[in-house]
């Protein structure tokens, strides 16, 4: 899809299901289609941004890559190796590559485990080192992860500590087995925007030190531009616009996309902003279908013809601005 | 005169640990038809704040000091009941997360309606259902919905029946309190828009409490940041957030990423926020702060006034006067 | 103006023991309960009378609580300077039978509640942990012997295999009082296995056992050593119930085993200081544990609600 080299992740076609189970009575089943046909590549040490509203599937999406899901249809190629049909050794052993950083650091620690402990599991179960080795690494990641000083933390429990610092203690735990990749599910969206800066700032310095491909899953576009080198934009499980951040976000084609900027609050901005008005005052009443542009009943441009008939598919814009829309082509 | 005037406002909570200056010596007013909006981080008081003007504080909190003048008529001295004739009728409140405040299984119509006869009690069921329809046209939810049960809303819609709800007995005051916190931004921006159009037609003063700056900027007048407990800076939306003078207030503004304008470096702020059942002496902000000054340690900050209305608490600014 | 308490987590140097500082949280709460008070109050005491029972065999033979009879005394007679409380039927010393039916109820509440709890929990996390039919067999079962009637049931089996040992009851009860724990530590369970914390081990690539054991077990027992002090009284109940309708350890002195005895021999309201003291230990042990019981549901609260209890 991009013209770089060698993709890390590469993520084919991906669709995601999930079956409602029929009632006992009655056979109201109604499935949710959380994905649809979802093809991305990340390359090597870039941080690539995630961006969707609510329901739009980009949390889904990484959890489909750490494998706590599994895909309904499609390929997921790590390093060329497809991981969803994973088992037992080889799972392990993909378990050490990719990690995940979840979005709410109060729930996403062990209340019972202390600091030391809950940094420590993953080499613990991997068998990576002895128990100084160990403490010194977790040392290591701690410090990377901006808690200073390191040995103040061991003893702690999660109850002790604030948001940002549980936060720092899961990219701690995250990043101390050294993966090749991370997934940052809304990390700052439980934290204020004070801390959430500081979680921003320490995920761009490991990028720099560690050299790790980070995927940051978002609702925030402009959390997403100042921590991402690309940008893709995901609505109602379907990407909608790929491109770099820059360019999604100062040149944006699809009318979703439009949408969005138009609808964030213009802040600390002189004179007159420029609207795209993409969105319909009111939303063209029709059933649901599986078929067609997922904005298409919100949008104000729309081939009324052809929009919610045909699947639109990402085309290459040039200088790798990917859009799925008609009105393009 | 103003709509409202609060006046040193102090609000403690009772903890185990002794007492807790939730809220320490806040005072602004407030015109009909204009807004406020309070910005801080978590455990600021901003929440608290809110409550403590409607008079909903948790059981363990209580106004120690200070005047919250509404109308002409002093909140603090009022007795529960009293409070209750004004609360709803007069001050009425948007919750954070107010979604969940609907009653899951009762109609949505019914019971905007029975806001509305609570607080009109010679109303007929029928007027009151007129209203309703009224109310929802006003906020823009379709009048056939009225019999649907919430959870056949969306986020958006269900925020829309508790601005109606709030709008039902036409309000002088509305407290919002992250009103949109929830919401997606395509509905936010919509809700907000339709809030200020509402605000406008019926000349309702707004106390918008949020912690994202970029919310406030859009929908406020006047602007109060807010840092453990205390009102820091104070002023226009254009005097604080274009020419900011209180160190914290240009931290916190650095320390937000923005969209437009050229993409800057985020410098996040230092440290974590101060203890507030033991203040440290002098300027709370002062260890995180960039620009101190050897006496921010020791000496209380005074207010500072910078223009028109824009005021600082600080002890440099102090200086540079 | 500001009332400080210190808690053990401001001692510096205890911070390696977190143990100790949410021991000492925990105390701080237990100690505004008046229930908690009273019942550790009361076990304590029970607890010395437990002890003290080794005394009085060592003094004179005669007190031995089972053996031991008084030679000049042929039928229960009341209090006295030899025997404080009176002797029953054959001559044995009340008040011995009384401490030794102390160290009988700790020995026999304690064990089968530990035994159920350690049974219920393992099935309990076992069960919500793997979900599917696992789940579904382990709670159709524990629904199987939730609704029989414990005491029943084993009055039935005491029919058929005689005379039963005390540890053969203990176990019974074992045995019959696992479900109501497991199906709570499932519950709770349950609600864990979906929290990001667990999540975040299977990412990080935690077997199962690991999750079962380093995860979701810490934060279950907390609940399961709630549910164990009022297993403690259900077992001294059904322990006393048996003896006393006469299928006890019959090599046992417990409260139970006193009460039958003054019952068959006919002296039930004719000698009430030999009925009352087994009878009010019972009413008392009973209660003081579950008093303990309630004033730790208020130290785990609000973090761990106390589900529906099934006795």
């Amino acid at each position: 899809m991009q013209d770089r080299p060698e993709p890390i992740l590469d993520i084919q076609n991906v669709e995601k299901i999930y079956r409602s189970k029929g009632a006992l009575f009655g056979a109201r089943r109604k499935d949710v289609v959380a994905l649809r046909n979802v093809s991305l590549k990340i390359c090597e040490g870039e941080i690539f941004g995630l961006v969707g509203e609510s329901g739009s599937g980009k949390t889904t999406v990484g959890r489909l890559i750490v494998g706590l899901e599994d895909v309904t249809a499609g390929n997921i190629l790590l390093d060329r190796e497809n991981i969803t049909q994973l088992k037992g050794r080889a799972l392990k052993a993909f378990r050490r590559k990719v990690q995940m950083i979840f979005q709410d650091p109060y729930q996403s620690l062990n209340p019972q485990r202390s600091v030391l402990d809950t940094v420590s599991e993953p080499l613990v179960i991997h068998r990576l080192g002895r128990s100084a080795d160990r403490k010194e690494q977790v040392h290591k990641a701690l410090k990377a992860a901006g808690l200073s000083p390191p040995e103040n933390f061991f003893y702690r429990y999660p109850h002790r500590l604030s948001g940002g610092q549980r936060q720092r203690v899961a990219i701690a735990r995250a990043m101390v087995l050294n993966p090749k990749f991370v997934i940052a599910d809304e990390p700052t969206s439980m934290l204020d925007a004070s801390i959430s800066a500081q979680i921003f700032n320490i995920l761009l310095k490991l990028r720099e030190s560690l050299d790790v491909t980070q995927m940051f899953i978002t609702h925030s576009l402009a959390a997403a531009r100042y921590l991402c080198d690309r940008i893709a934009v995901i609505y109602r499980g379907k990407v909608m616009e790929v491109g770099s951040g820059e360019m999604v976000i100062r040149n944006p084609r699809h009318p979703y996309t439009q949408a969005l900027i138009d609808a964030l609050p213009k802040f600390r901005t002189r004179g007159v902003v420029k609207r795209y008005d993409t969105l319909l005052e009111k939303d063209r009443r029709l059933e649901a279908t599986l078929t067609g542009c997922p904005f298409y009943p919100r949008c104000a441009v729309a081939d009324e013809r052809r929009c919610h008939r045909e699947d639109p598919e990402l085309k290459l814009l040039g200088d790798g601005h990917y859009v799925a829309c008609f009105r393009l082509a | 005169m103003a709509l409202l005037e609060v006046e040193n406002l102090c609000i403690d909570y009772r903890t185990k640990n002794g007492y807790l200056r939730a809220v320490d010596g806040v005072s602004f007013s407030l015109d009909r038809g204009q807004s406020l909006g309070f910005v801080g981080e978590s455990g600021c008081g901003k929440t608290t704040i809110g409550m403590g003007l409607m008079g909903l504080l948790p059981p363990n909190g209580f106004i120690r000091e200070g005047r919250i003048l509404f109308e002409g008529e002093d909140l603090v001295k009022l007795s529960p009941d009293e409070m209750r004739a004004v609360r709803w009728r007069k001050i009425a409140m948007i919750f954070q997360a107010a979604m969940n405040a609907l009653n899951p299984v009762q109609r949505v119509g019914d019971q905007v309606a029975e806001a509305i006869l609570v607080h009109n009690p010679g109303l007929s069921k029928e007027k009151a259902m007129e209203q309703v329809e009224e109310l929802f046209e006003l906020v823009g939810i379709e009048t056939d919905r009225m019999r649907d049960y919430p959870h056949q809303y969306s986020g958006g819609m269900k925020q829309r029946a508790i601005i109606a709800m709030a709008l039902a007995c036409r309000p002088a005051l509305i407290i919002a309190d992250e009103p949109t916190t929830a919401l997606d931004v395509i509905v936010q921006d919509q809700i907000l828009a339709e809030t200020r159009a509402l605000q406008k037609e019926f000349n309702i003063g707004i106390i918008f409490i949020s912690h994202d700056i970029s919310i406030v900027a859009d929908m406020c007048h006047d602007i109060g940041v807010m840092y453990a407990g205390q009102l820091v800076e104070y002023g226009s939306r254009e005097e604080v957030f274009e020419d900011p003078v209180h160190p914290y207030t240009k931290a916190l503004l650095s320390s937000f990423p923005t969209l437009t304008g050229q993409k800057a470096d985020l410098v996040p702020i230092p440290g974590e926020t101060p203890d507030l059942i033991e203040p440290q002496l002098g300027c709370r902000f002062c260890d995180r702060c960039r620009e101190q000054i050897p006496s921010c340690k020791e000496k209380t900050p005074e207010w500072v006034a910078m223009g028109h209305r824009h005021k600082a608490l600080c002890c440099r600014c102090e200086m540079g006067r | 103006m500001t009332e400080k308490t210190t808690t053990g987590a401001e001692v510096k140097g205890l911070q390696k023991y977190p143990w100790v500082t949410s021991f000492l949280e925990g105390w701080a709460i237990f100690r505004q309960s008046l229930l908690g008070k009273i019942g550790l109050v009361l076990l304590t005491m029970f607890a010395l009378m437990a002890l003290t029972s080794y005394i009085p065999p060592l003094i004179d033979p005669m007190y031995n609580p089972m053996t031991g009879v008084d030679p000049d005394i042929t039928d229960s007679t009341g209090p006295s300077l030899k025997h404080w409380l009176g002797t029953d039927f054959m001559g044995r010393d009340i008040l011995s039978q009384l401490l030794a039916g102390a160290r009988v109820a700790f020995m026999v509440g304690v064990s089968a509640a530990v035994m159920s709890i350690v049974l219920g929990t393992a099935i309990g996390m076992t069960a919500g942990y793997m979900g599917r039919f696992v789940d579904t067999l382990l709670m159709r079962l524990a629904d199987m012997i939730m609704v029989m009637p414990t005491l029943l049931v084993v009055l039935i089996l005491a029919a058929v295999f005689g005379q039963l040992n005390i540890w053969t009851i203990v176990l019974i009860i074992a045995l019959f009082r696992w479900p109501g724990v497991s199906r709570i530590i499932r519950g709770q369970t349950l609600s864990l296995k979906q929290r990001p914390f667990i999540e975040a081990a299977k990412v990080a690539g935690a077997s199962h056992f690991r999750i079962i054991f380093r995860h979701i077990m810490p934060n279950v027992l907390p609940l399961a050593f709630l549910f164990m002090t009022f297993r403690v009284t259900s077992a001294i109940i059904i322990e006393a119930a048996l003896a006393f309708l006469g299928f006890g350890d019959p090599g046992t002195v417990s409260w139970g085993m006193m009460l039958q005895w003054v019952w068959k021999t006919g002296h039930m309201f004719k000698a009430l200081y030999w009925l009352l003291p087994p009878g009010i230990c019972i009413s008392l042990i009973t209660l003081s544990f579950y008093m303990l019981g309630r004033a730790m549901d208020e130290v785990l609260d609000p973090r761990l609600r106390r589900e529906d209890q099934t006795d």
